[in-house]
């Protein structure tokens, strides 16, 4: 495994390339890195500066008399050779290579000369071609992107970096907290591997989000994937579907299909869950960052609405998910509480009288009962009901039950469901707009819970071959 | 038998040739513990005379040659021979035939192979990705694969919870688990073991770039799995 304690937990951040003027890319990553409240030494880097955002400017990374472990480059993709030198010299462990025109552009020799003169200093590359990186814990900004990051466990690791910057306000909006965001641009050394396997092991870090354009190294790719993915979820956004969907049809036998499903299988063997589409990577994050793991897979469907019950249990019958009778207990506990109209089947429909009482009662009941395993809470807007008590009571259930089952809402409605459902996901209770995104991502957690035992069972079988093919060899 | 599957293919690059002859294909399958029909190449009416009832009857006899790619066209198979004196025939109608329809091809000999029962055909496959290496397809023979293309697809090394889930992932693979309309359930254990075996073979051998077992013949529980044919491509 690449050791990247010091790129997370560096003594001090070099930005070359920031200057006085305060729109150019270098000055933002210094600006975001000062508010982000990192608490090292920043040091920006400048022949012609004196000062620099009230930070004393240095002309090299080699003059400054501090640890640099990070030097963050910002200056023209020709310079960064010779800012590589320098940093090599003054001992930095981690080069953040911002610039652009590289690979990307054909400049495959001068992005080659790059990787080479940092590995002659032992030095990593992140990049080139990336928007930096962000790390929490560390109240690390490296980024030009935004600054209102909602610190949080998931961590999110982008190829591209237009939607990547564009990724973090979303994770604000959606409440989702992050604890780390890397561009990792051309991956002329580090790759998605590299910090897949370190975010396996970062406690900090519950859950990896990633948005993938290709990798290059598929066993090894596979290899961390698998390990990682038994610790904690791996989401993947991949781009390319369509492209692939042509080849793939054009396959045959023995050509085989196109490279997107060569992915899909890839991802599927390494307990990696593939998103198709960002909206639904970010509903399935929320719910499996937020929630602990089922025990078993008895579903229960609490709502107020037939028809959102119904559209819920679709939802859930796509993943795989088929609901089953509650138990004879918890029915009699129900009918202690719930008036006689109320359907005690799954869905537990309370129809539309249900006030907050019920809904805390009834998701009480459930969580209590063994057989229950997770939940989905469905509120549809009624003419009687406040939604914010009803999310009320729904987080008030959740605190004062012993018992931590997975569970996702849903708040149907106007904008005052719209608010209440803001007011849950602040408590990081998973709740989404609609019947069937609250059911999705249920359907998530429990693909990542098979997913897992189909790994686990994978790589056990691996260890005996291996055994096998030893002893044969012996 | 127990052979060197590396001369086959340091014969086959010696003589420039890319695809392996029926025959040889068969070798390389025997060698890792595929289940192939039982064969001989023979190179006159005596020798296969002997190789059949050695095997037993009903046989196929089938020209080798790397230049016949369609091996029909020429009259090159001859199905069904029941007795010495058919194989004996068989082996002259086909030399005749050879000669008359591609006068210029070179002849390595027959094919005298035991004729395969006819089983649910499934389908096998296996080629290199450039970036994951070796992948393994799965699926069932006729329509399933050419017209639905219901298969699945799985990286190597496949193990047999990878094979379990690619009859899972076809549409069609509760017709080998459950049978269909009076056909028995199939055998699962003898399909496992192919797949995850050509898998092998793969990463064994690099010099192979595909292998397409097309079709495989499976059986009823218990009853295993031949493959009937095997196409071998080296890189």
């Amino acid at each position: 495994m690449v050791d990247l304690y010091r790129l997370f937990n560096p003594r001090g951040i070099a930005i070359v390339g920031a200057s006085r003027e305060p729109n150019k890319i270098g000055s933002v990553i210094l600006r975001n890195l000062i508010e982000a409240g990192y608490e090292g030494k920043i040091y920006p880097i400048n022949p012609n500066a004196q000062e620099i955002m009230g930070l004393k400017a240095y002309p090299s990374i080699s003059a400054v008399e501090g640890t640099v472990d990070v030097a963050v480059i910002s200056v023209p993709a020709p310079k960064v050779p010779d800012v590589i030198e320098d940093a090599g010299k003054a001992g930095v462990k981690f080069a953040v290579v911002i610039a652009s025109g590289f690979k990307e552009v054909g400049n495959v020799a001068l992005e080659e000369e790059v990787v080479k003169r940092a590995k002659k200093y032992g030095m990593r590359v992140v990049g080139p071609n990336v928007f930096g990186y962000v790390y929490t814990p560390s109240k690390i900004n490296t980024t030009f992107g935004p600054n209102d990051i909602i610190p949080g466990n998931v961590a999110f690791i982008s190829q591209s970096g237009a939607l990547g910057v564009a990724l973090m306000g979303t994770a604000s909006v959606e409440g989702l907290g992050i604890s780390a965001i890397i561009s990792i641009g051309n991956k002329a050394d580090l790759d998605d591997s590299d910090f897949i396997e370190y975010l396996g092991d970062d406690p900090n870090t519950n859950l990896i989000l990633i948005y993938m354009e290709g990798i290059s190294e598929g066993q090894r790719f596979m290899e961390v994937a698998s390990k990682v993915s038994l610790k904690k979820p791996i989401i993947i956004i991949k781009s390319g579907r369509s492209e692939a969907g042509a080849r793939a049809a054009a396959s045959h036998t023995g050509s085989l299909a196109g490279n997107y499903s060569l992915y899909k299988s890839a991802f599927r063997q390494s307990g990696i869950l593939l998103a198709e589409t960002i909206e639904q990577a970010f509903d399935w994050a929320k719910a499996l960052a937020w929630n602990p793991l089922p025990k078993g897979d008895n579903v229960v469907i609490i709502t107020n609405g037939g028809g959102a019950g119904v559209q819920a249990t679709d939802a859930l019958a796509d993943y795989g998910i088929t609901l089953r009778r509650i138990s004879d207990t918890l029915a009699a506990n129900l009918k202690q509480i719930l008036p006689p109209f109320a359907s005690l089947g799954n869905p537990i429909d309370l129809t539309g009288l249900a006030n907050a009482e019920w809904y805390y009662q009834s998701i009480s009941l459930a969580l209590d009962d063994p057989n229950v395993d997770s939940l989905v809470v469905i509120y549809c807007r009624t003419g009687m009901t406040d939604p914010k008590e009803i999310a009320g009571a729904i987080k008030d259930a959740l605190k004062s039950s012993k018992n931590r089952k997975p569970i996702t809402v849903a708040m149907i409605g106007g904008e005052a469901e719209y608010e209440a459902m803001r007011e849950l996901t602040r408590e990081h209770i998973p709740t989404y707009p609609t019947p069937e995104r609250a059911s999705a991502s249920m359907g998530a957690i429990y693909r990542y819970y098979y997913a897992k035992k189909y790994v686990e069972e994978r790589l056990k079988e691996l260890d005996k071959k291996k055994l096998t093919a030893l002893e044969r060899i012996r | 038998m127990i052979m060197n599957f590396y001369d086959v293919i340091k014969r086959a690059k010696e003589e420039g040739r890319r695809k392996l002859l029926e025959h040889e294909a068969f070798e390389l399958m025997n060698s890792f513990g595929l289940p192939v029909p039982k064969f001989g190449l023979a190179r006159s009416p005596d020798e296969a005379v002997t190789i059949a009832s050695k095997i037993g009857f009903p046989i196929v006899l089938k020209i080798v040659s790397p230049d016949i790619i369609h091996k029909s066209d020429v009259g090159g198979v001859v199905l069904n021979l029941k007795d010495e004196d058919e194989v004996r025939k068989g082996f002259e109608q086909i030399m005749n035939n050879v000669k008359k329809n591609a006068p210029s091809a070179k002849i390595e000999g027959v094919l005298v192979q035991e004729m395969v029962p006819e089983g649910l055909e499934v389908i096998v496959g296996s080629t290199r990705d450039r970036i994951f290496g070796p992948v393994v397809m799965f699926g069932l023979g006729g329509i399933f694969v050419e017209i639905l293309k219901d298969v699945s697809l799985k990286i190597a090394p496949v193990t047999e919870v990878d094979v379990d889930d690619m009859m899972g992932e076809i549409k069609s693979g509760r017709i080998l688990v459950e049978g269909y309309r009076g056909m028995a359930p199939r055998d699962i254990k003898a399909i496992k073991e192919i797949v995850t075996k050509v898998s092998d073979i793969m990463i064994e051998v690099p010099e192979i770039k595909d292998i397409d077992l097309n079709p495989i013949m499976l059986y009823e529980e218990n009853r295993g799995a031949k493959v009937a044919d095997a196409r071998v491509l080296l890189g």
